[in-house]
């Protein structure tokens, strides 16, 4: 019987994907890693400073904008409904953590591929746990990009003819059954 | 025996001890989007949080259905922290005072 993703044994998931599967998710596993940036070189940093998470402290509060990339600010959106400062404040402290962890999932899920000809795959808990966080990303970022405002709007529906983000949008909807079906194959 | 009841007067809310306006708890709010599936909602709700799946499945039809639902309270670190975890999922939240 075909699947996709099954619970397998020892809290594992099993997963199965056809060769081209394999290939539209390292591609788009690739642009993700792309839109979160190289990780940061802290190689001039004060150690201790990188330890307490304070390496960019020193950049004023007006440095600690919202990312200019509505996708990107939809992955570290503020945390205070009507206190920019107190969210820029957060933001200092946390954003650049969030998005060393968002590109380690991304990273992980990507070595995780069974490579362009697909075929059966097992994920430990930690690798699913990277599928799920990823492929959650994934879909929010689509969401952006198309304007997504409203529940169970169409994707493609704003969408001009001859669009290319029209192509991105059975890719949308695929991304949210792999993760339903993730879902449905984690240990409870 | 008894005794005529003193009336005490009701402290104006303006004089309010601010040490205990500090004490006030904190509410981390989860606002409904278009993206998430409500499965993971409930998920993430689950696994962060440890709620029952019940409560967890109530949160996240408040999310789903009224907009938002406030899913944790505590000192302003502590929602704080949780505003963090649930941005690292992806879920969209804020922290405020109540």
């Amino acid at each position: 019987m075909s699947f996709t993703f099954r619970a397998g044994p020892n809290r594992t998931v099993q997963g199965n994907l056809e060769a081209v599967e394999a290939q539209l998710l390292a591609y788009l596993f690739g642009q993700l890693l792309d839109l979160l940036g190289p990780a940061e070189d802290t190689s001039n940093a004060d150690p201790l400073a990188i330890e307490l998470g304070l390496a960019d402290l020193g950049t004023g509060l007006e440095d600690m904008a919202p990312p200019e990339d509505p996708a990107v600010a939809r992955l570290f959106p503020n945390a205070y409904r009507d206190d920019d400062e107190a969210s820029a404040e957060f933001r200092r402290y946390t954003e650049s953590d969030l998005r060393s962890g968002k590109r380690s999932r991304a990273q992980c899920a990507l070595e995780s591929l069974p490579e362009d000809k697909g075929g059966r795959f097992d994920l430990d808990q930690e690798q699913a746990q990277c599928w799920l966080g990823t492929l959650n990303d994934l879909r929010l970022v689509l969401g952006s990009r198309f304007n997504l405002t409203d529940d169970g709007q169409d994707p493609g529906a704003g969408l001009e003819q001859g669009d290319p983000l029209l192509a991105y949008v059975p890719a949308y909807h695929y991304l949210g059954y792999l993760q339903e079906t993730l879902l449905e194959a984690l240990p409870r | 025996m008894s005794t005529a009841p003193i009336e005490l007067d009701q402290p104006d809310v303006a004089d309010a001890d601010p040490l205990e306006a500090a004490e006030r708890p904190w509410t981390t709010i989860v606002w409904n989007d278009p993206v998430n599936l409500m499965s993971y909602v409930s998920y993430v709700f689950q696994t962060y949080f440890g709620y029952p799946r019940t409560k967890a499945e109530k949160l996240m039809m408040d999310v789903h259905q009224r907009g938002k639902a406030a899913v944790s309270s505590g000192s302003r670190e502590e929602m704080e922290r949780d505003v963090a975890a649930m941005h690292g999922y992806g879920l969209w939240a804020t922290l405020q005072h109540d």
